[in-house]
This record gives structure tokens, C-alpha cells and sequence, in this order.
């Protein structure tokens, strides 16, 4: 029945070419914008689930009430002029030994890390700067996160174990207009400055770590903070990270620290994913309704215009299902040539895509070029959606073609 | 052989009997025509005994099987490998040239190219050779009627049925398509019952057969 078919739908070249248009159009546009879309969120999933620690547990930052302090003894006697409020100023982990070996014993973990945390000024000449200091035993640190891939000179492991080196942002040596190999100052805020001395530069992309993060070892923050042996987080990485909120719920239970998921951390962003994923699936929607409503028509009108072919075709012995294929296959050739040229055309739209140079930023690659997802499934499924709409559509009318009686059609016409 | 019995129409459960009771055998190698007035059922009859209507009540065999019995696959076998049909107005397929057309039933035996000198010899025999890659709407009616004939007869049937093959036609082409059919029913054998309200037409068979009502009146061989 193709010869036919094909016949019926060269016959018909502009109605044809017109279809086809619309399933190309329609699949390529999935492919591009999937490919962009995709493209971005790989990039930011990968950033989200590697950057930072799978889990994170951190002291619990507590606000200091009057009432707290009435528990000592003779608090009946005191009287504060002011009383004493806000943030507690050591916000530590308690107990990070009872951690460690909960960790250890977990086959979940790949790897933990812990760290001291804080907020420092960085100095530099008449510069001074607000930022974080991220200490922590690199060997650990570079299990947990890809750190090291963003390294621009200098190794992650450079920290050593303590001596006051220091790893940091490009951003950040920009805005104080230091070098690699300088020593500049640091101060907690608490004591007086110490010099610490720069010995290699990362790069993530991401502006917020970028302008503020330095990276030195454990116990050089620990001495900053001053308060040796105490630690503030500790990083893990866990095998898999999509299944972690389980874990997450059992450890918060007893638990006093504060513990939070990589989903949790990035919730906002993880949000911008679904919106974004609607919009892609209801252009699919849309697309597959107006591709589909084009081959129905068509091939409705079509079966009606054929009727004295059908009746003179089941008299030559041809049989419903001959004729069914014969409109049916008119709606496949129509979505699998459309689907192919589509999945082709959007491909070279990715192409052009991932050419365009943009703002350094999360969707970008490290030359600053668009990031694009080639997935393969993104091609599978365009696919699918141009194979699936235009068989849908085209199932009814044929199926309407293959019951008709062709004693009927030619009672009327004769 | 093709045997009706006791065959009645009726197009509504309470409306008249078209065809009513009616017994008729066709011998293999007949040539029938069917005539009678307007209205007394001549294409009614015609499409019950050739299997494109299937809904009657009484019996019509072919050799030994009863029509509304047969399996399905076996109908449409029967209707390809053994039957012609030429219908008033010709039904040829516009998108298909006139060879093409000619060999759309040779397509569905899987028959293509054994039938190809077949059709070439057609179109030689219905003077078309010439004209064989024209599409229908490039030739003329009398041309497309001969078109349907070739198409009907491409599978060398055992039967060819025909209703008022040449009622559209000027008496000109008319007599080419009865000179077709004689020399077909000669050389072939082939079966042809054909209805027609022109009496000269009718003349041409060997057999006439006369309805009123629905019923023969007569059955006159020659
Ligand atoms: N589809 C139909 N529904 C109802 N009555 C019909 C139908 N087809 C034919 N008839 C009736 O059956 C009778 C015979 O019709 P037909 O066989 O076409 O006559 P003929 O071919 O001899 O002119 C006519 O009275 C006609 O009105
Ligand atoms: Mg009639």
C-alpha cells in the first residue's frame, strides 16, 4: 500500500511539504530548546550536586535569650542592665566524634570532610574585603568536592596541613588586587591579623564562591577562629545523592546540629528546573496537538474525497486493512520523514547554539560559549513525540477508511 | 458457477422485496445481460451475485460455497483472483496513470511484474497502448471506461460483472466496449453478466435475462 500512499501524498505536495513543515518545525524546536534548557540544567545540576558537599551538617547558630541565661545557679540574683541577645558568637559542633563514626560506619558515604567555616576580612594595602574561609584537610576536601577541577594554578593539596596558605577565588584576588604568591591579611574579626599567603587560584563560575571563598588548612582556620580542635561543618559526599533525603530525615532525629541536603540547599533553583521543565512539555503538547490536528484533518478530508477509490479497491479484493494502511501510512511517512529532518534541523540549531558566546555565568562553558545537552534521549524523544502525534492522529480517519462498505459507496455514486 | 436461491433484498426489514425469491444459475462461460425498467433491481441483483453485497436473504454459491460463509481472507482472494468489476462511472484511481491502474489488482496479488505484458497487451486490445502513461484526468470518458475494463480483466478472471458499462458512453465507444466483452467471452471463457437498459446492448449476450420487480420474467438464450 506505500506505493499508493506515497502517491496519494505527492499528489498533494503543498498540502503535504505544509504538514511536513509543522512536524520539523515542532521537533526541532523540542530538540533546541531541550538541548539549551537541558544544557544549563546539567551544568547547574552538576554544579549543585559537586560543588558543595551531598549533605552538610553545621552548627546550629542559636540567638541568645535572657531567659536561656536563667538556668545557672543564683540566676534569681541577677538583674542585666542589657540583657545579653543575638548570635552566639562560637556556634560549634558538640560532639563531632559521635559523627565521625556514624559516618565511617555508613556504605552510603563516600567520603567526609570536616571544616571550620567563617567570615573573614581580607586586607591588602588599603583594600579590606568581607568574605569566607573554608578550612579543612584537602585530601579530605577533594573527595567531597570537584574542587580541584576548577583549580587555575596551583594545586588543591598546596594548603598543606596548617602554615597559612591559602587557595583562592579569581574573583575575590581580582577585587583586592593581590597575585599568586602574595601574602595578604587575614582577620576574624577577633585578633589581630593574620598573614596568610596565596598558593593557587580556582574558578567555579559561580560569582557568589568566586568573590568570597578562600580555601585553606583545617587547623590554620581553626587557629583564626581561635579555638583549636573545634570544627564548625562537616562536608559529605554520599554515593547517591538523588536518594539522600531519607538519611537526611533519620539523622535530623536526636540530632541538635543542623543538618541540610544539597536538594534542600538549592531548593530555589531546583524550582526554576520544574518551571522550566513545564514550559518544555507544554510546547511538546502544543506542537503534537497542532501537528496532529493538521495529518487528522488532512487525511479525514482525504478518506472523504477517496470514497469511490476505497469501494473500487475492495472490489479488486484489497481489504480493510489494505485500506487502512493506505491512509495510515501516509500519517507515519509524514511524522518519521518530519521526525528525521526535525531531529537533523535541531541538531544543527544546537550546533549553532553552543557557538554563541555569552556573559561568563552557570550556563556556560569554560570558553564561555552556550552550554548545550546533546542526551541522546533528547533525540529519542523528539522522536517519539513526532512518531506518537502524527500515528495518533492519523489512526482515527484510517481506521473510519477501513469500515467503510463499499456497497454503499457505490450505491450512491451510481 | 455462480447459483442464487430463493434470494430476496429488501433495504429495510418492513420495506418492499427488490429482489424477491429469486432463483438464477450462471454457467460457467455465459454471456448475460440483465435488462428491465429503471428501479427493477437489475444493480441490486448484480451486486448480490458478484459478493459486494452481502446481506440477503437466501443463498448464493460459488461452486460450493455459500458467499456470506466464506471466510473473509478467502472473499477477497476470490474477488482478486477471480473477479472483474466495471462500474457506469469508471472509478479510476487519479493519482495512478492508465497502465498503472490497470495493474493495481496485479499489486495486491503480489503480481506486478508477471503481469505486466499482460497489461501492455490490454492496452493494445482497448487501443490504448499509446496513451498508457496518461493520468485519467488526460483521457477522454469513452478511453477511461476502457481503462476500467483492461483493469478488470487484468487478472484473466473467471468472472466480469459490469453495471451499465456503457451508459455514460456516445454508441460509438458503446459498441467498442460490447465488441470487447463478445471477443473477451470467446477467447477467454470469462463469465460476463452485464446490465443495461439499452436493448441493442442487450442483443449482444448469448443469454437475456428480464427483471420486473425484482423478479425474471425472462431467461432467453440465443
Ligand atoms: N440503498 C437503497 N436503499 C433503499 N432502496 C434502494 C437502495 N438502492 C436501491 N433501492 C431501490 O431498489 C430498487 C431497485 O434498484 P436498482 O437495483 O438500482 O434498480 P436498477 O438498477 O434496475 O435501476 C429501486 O426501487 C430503488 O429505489
Ligand atoms: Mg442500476
Amino acid at each position: 500500500m506505500m506505493f499508493l500512499s506515497l502517491r496519494h501524498l505527492s499528489s498533494r505536495k503543498k498540502q503535504s511539504a505544509l504538514i511536513l513543515l509543522g512536524i520539523v518545525i515542532g521537533t526541532a524546536a523540542y530538540v533546541a530548546i531541550s538541548g539549551m534548557m537541558l544544557g544549563f540544567q546539567d551544568k547547574l545540576m552538576d554544579q549543585l550536586v559537586n560543588n558543595d558537599a551531598h549533605i552538610r551538617i553545621s552548627a546550629r547558630e542559636d540567638i541568645l535569650t535572657a531567659e536561656q541565661l536563667d538556668s545557672f545557679e543564683n540566676a534569681k540574683h541577677v538583674f542585666w542592665y542589657t540583657p545579653p541577645s543575638g548570635r552566639k558568637d562560637s556556634a560549634k559542633i558538640d560532639y563531632p566524634i559521635g559523627w565521625f563514626n556514624r559516618l565511617n560506619a555508613d556504605p552510603e558515604i563516600v567520603a567526609y570532610s570536616p571544616q571550620v567555616n567563617l567570615n573573614v576580612i581580607f586586607n591588602r594595602g588599603k583594600v579590606s574585603l568581607a568574605g569566607r574561609m573554608i578550612g579543612s584537610d584537602p585530601h579530605r576536601q577533594m573527595r567531597v568536592t570537584n574542587i580541584q577541577s576548577y583549580m587555575l594554578s596551583g594545586k588543591f593539596t598546596d594548603v598543606g596541613s596548617s602554615g597559612n596558605r591559602l587557595i583562592i577565588g579569581k574573583a575575590l584576588m581580582n577585587k583586592i588586587g593581590a597575585s599568586l604568591s602574595e601574602t595578604i591579611l587575614i582577620s576574624s574579626g577577633k585578633n589581630t591579623p593574620t598573614p596568610f599567603k596565596i598558593v593557587g587560584v580556582f574558578e567555579t563560575g559561580i560569582k557568589q564562591i568566586d568573590e568570597t571563598t578562600v580555601f585553606s588548612a583545617l587547623s590554620d582556620a581553626q587557629n583564626l577562629r581561635g579555638a583549636p580542635s573545634e570544627i564548625t561543618d562537616i562536608a559529605i559526599k554520599v554515593y547517591h545523592p538523588f536518594e539522600v533525603d531519607q538519611k537526611v530525615q533519620n539523622w535530623r532525629m536526636g540530632a541538635r546540629d543542623k543538618i541540610v541536603s544539597w536538594q534542600e540547599a538549592s531548593a530555589s533553583i531546583l524550582s526554576v528546573f520544574k518551571t522550566q521543565d513545564i514550559v518544555r512539555n507544554s510546547m511538546t503538547i502544543s506542537i503534537i496537538v497542532v501537528a496532529g490536528f493538521g495529518i487528522y484533518n488532512i487525511l479525514s478530508i482525504l478518506v472523504t474525497q477517496k470514497r469511490r477509490d476505497i469501494a473500487i479497491m475492495r472490489s479488486m479484493g484489497f481489504t480493510p486493512k489494505d485500506i487502512m494502511l493506505l491512509f495510515f501510512n501516509q500519517g507515519l511517512l509524514l511524522g518519521v520523514l518530519g521526525g528525521f529532518i526535525g531531529l537533523a534541523l535541531g541538531y544543527l540549531l544546537c550546533l549553532l547554539i553552543g557557538n554563541i558566546e555569552v556573559e561568563a555565568g552557570r550556563a556556560t562553558s569554560s570558553s564561555n560559549r552556550m552550554i548545550v545537552s546533546y542526551d541522546y534521549l533528547i533525540y529519542v524523544k523528539a522522536w517519539f513525540i513526532a512518531l506518537f502525534s502524527s500515528v495518533a492522529s492519523a489512526l482515527w480517519p484510517s481506521r473510519q477508511a477501513a469500515k467503510l462498505e463499499p456497497m454503499d459507496i457505490i450505491r450512491e455514486g451510481g | 458457477m455462480i447459483r442464487a436461491l430463493h434470494l430476496t433484498k429488501r433495504f429495510s426489514p418492513t420495506g418492499p422485496a427488490v429482489i424477491d425469491d429469486l432463483s438464477v444459475e450462471i454457467f460457467d462461460g455465459n454471456f448475460i445481460s440483465l435488462v428491465g425498467r429503471s428501479g427493477s433491481g437489475k444493480s441490486t441483483l448484480l451486486y448480490l451475485i458478484s459478493s459486494l453485497d452481502r446481506k440477503y436473504e437466501g443463498e448464493v454459491f460459488y461452486d460450493q460455497s455459500e458467499i456470506t460463509h466464506m471466510p473473509m481472507q478467502e472473499l477477497h482472494n476470490l474477488r482478486n483472483r477471480q473477479m472483474g468489476f466495471v462500474f457506469q462511472f469508471h472509478y479510476l484511481i487519479n493519482e495512478l496513470t492508465a497502465l498503472e491502474n490497470i495493474l493495481l489488482p496485479a499489486r495486491k496479488a503480489g503480481l506486478l511484474k508477471e503481469k505486466e505484458s499482460t497489461a501492455h497487451e490490454l492496452l493494445k486490445t482497448v487501443g490504448l497502448d499509446e496513451k498508457a502513461h496518461r493520468l485519467p484526468n488526460q483521457l477522454s470518458g469513452g478511453e477511461q471506461q476502457r481503462v476500467a475494463i483492461a483493469r478488470a480483466l487484468i487478472m484473466q478472471p473467471k468472472y466480469l460483472f459490469a453495471d451499465e458499462p456503457t451508459g455514460n458512453l456516445d454508441t460509438h465507444n458503446g459498441d467498442a466496449v460490447m465488441n470487447l466483452f463478445a471477443r473477451f467471452n470467446q477467447d477467454h471463457k470469462t463469465t460476463i453478466v452485464y446490465v443495461t437498459h439499452d436493448r441493442e446492448f442487450a442483443k449482444r449476450a448469448s443469454r437475456q435475462i428480464e427483471l420486473v420487480d425484482g423478479k425474471i420474467v425472462s431467461d432467453e438464450a440465443h
